[in-house]
């Protein structure tokens, strides 16, 4: 990394110097980092099981630098499924990145291109969770990049630990290592389940890929995802989801009226302060 | 073959990571793209891992034999419980390889 000829950016005063910022978004990524470990063994014993070479196995973590792509994309190859598939499949899992980046334009698009660059090639799941925290007006690059960066290492590190492993043992995916994606993933969409279109979302994809895993249909995941969504996306339409939230506080103001009108008077007791709050809170759930 | 679904596939990753990053792209998601593909990480997720899960063999195996779906529905709970990534997947691989 040639990191000393770019352009210095804006550096937050809460971080006095670059190392520093480095050092701490290391440290903040570090219980990621380690949870992606299982996850690299098995991308790399995986590829190496489908029939890549070591250094191909490498590339995928090393070029592509995305798990659940890399690890589908593999399933997919092992298949004998054709290389369009694979790519519109890939889309279909990566696009959730196009809101990870619409939401941190804010923050990187006033940085140079090198920057823009390097953190957009870093732009993961983790780094989004660490670095996109609601710290709008702190937002500090080498913080990103050193939370980036070292999960990238250590993925990669994983990955070779992967081929090493799948190399040298046979039959490493009787293991059972494919169950440290399950749990991985379960651990990430369990937390974002915050509203019942979710839920809705979340169930019918669930049926639908098994159903397709036991029909072998082979764009099961791509069906089951699109499905899943726009459900969810009815659901919430239909129930007025997003519309009850901003009802159910209107009707906190309605009832803070009616306490206002009983009370009978002009002056803010403490009870109307309250729901005011529980309103307002509400609102931006 | 693979090189090029690596870097393929690599464009179509970076792309969507980078592009909205871009200051000169005049692009803006509408709200309703944004609203759909704000389901898109869950559904995809599930829809990965659900067959890991469910689907042994070829079959569909909703069992007590079935390591996968226990230590899934623990993974579940301890996620609902405890709300930490990092302690959820240790503590269910853990059991997971306990009793696979």
């Amino acid at each position: 990394m040639t990191t000393d000829k770019l352009i210095e950016p804006d550096v937050s005063p809460a971080h006095p110097t670059k190392a520093k910022a480095f050092l701490k978004g290391t440290l903040a990524m570090m219980p990621l980092t380690i949870a992606v470990v299982p996850w690299g063994i098995l991308a790399g014993s995986f590829a190496i099981e489908v029939g890549l070479t070591p250094i191909e196995s490498q590339a995928m973590s090393a070029i592509i630098f995305a798990g659940a792509a890399q690890l589908v994309a593999l399933g997919m190859v092992k298949a004998g499924i054709g290389l369009w598939s694979i790519l519109i499949t890939t889309l279909l899992i990566t696009s959730r990145h196009l809101l990870y980046a619409m939401a941190m334009r804010s923050q990187i698009n006033p940085l140079p291109l090198k920057w823009r660059l390097t953190l957009g090639f870093l732009l993961t799941d983790e780094l989004f969770a660490i670095a996109n925290q609601g710290k709008l007006h702190k937002f500090d690059p080498w913080y990103a990049l050193g939370g980036g960066l070292s999960f990238y290492i250590g993925w990669n590190l994983a990955t070779l630990l992967g081929i090493v492993a799948g190399n040298a043992i046979e039959n490493l995916g009787e293991l059972g290592l494919d169950f440290a994606i399950a749990a991985t993933f379960i651990a990430l969409v369990v937390p974002t389940v915050k509203k019942p279109s979710i839920l809705v979302c979340v169930l019918v994809s669930l049926t639908l890929a098994v159903v397709c895993a036991l029909f072998e249909i082979q764009a099961g995941l791509l069906f089951a995802a699109i499905a899943g969504m726009t459900t969810g996306v009815l659901y919430a339409k239909v129930t007025k989801e997003a519309e009850r939230a901003e009802q159910s506080a209107t009707e906190l103001e309605s009832t803070q009226a009616q306490t206002e009108a009983d009370i009978g008077t002009g002056t803010k007791s403490q009870t109307e302060t309250e729901i005011e709050t529980k309103s307002a809170s509400g609102e931006k759930a | 073959m693979i090189w090029l679904m690596i870097f393929s596939m690599a464009a179509v990753v970076f792309i969507s990571r980078h592009l909205l990053l871009e200051p000169k792209l005049p692009l803006r998601l509408s709200k309703g793209t944004q609203t759909f593909l704000s389901y898109s990480a869950p559904a995809v997720l599930t829809a990965i891992f659900a067959p890991i899960v469910f689907v042994q063999e070829g079959q569909l195996d909703l069992s007590l034999d079935n390591s996968y779906l226990i230590c899934a529905v623990v993974a579940t709970i301890l996620a609902l419980v405890t709300r930490n990534t990092l302690l959820t997947t240790v503590l269910s691989m853990g059991l997971f390889f306990f009793i696979h």
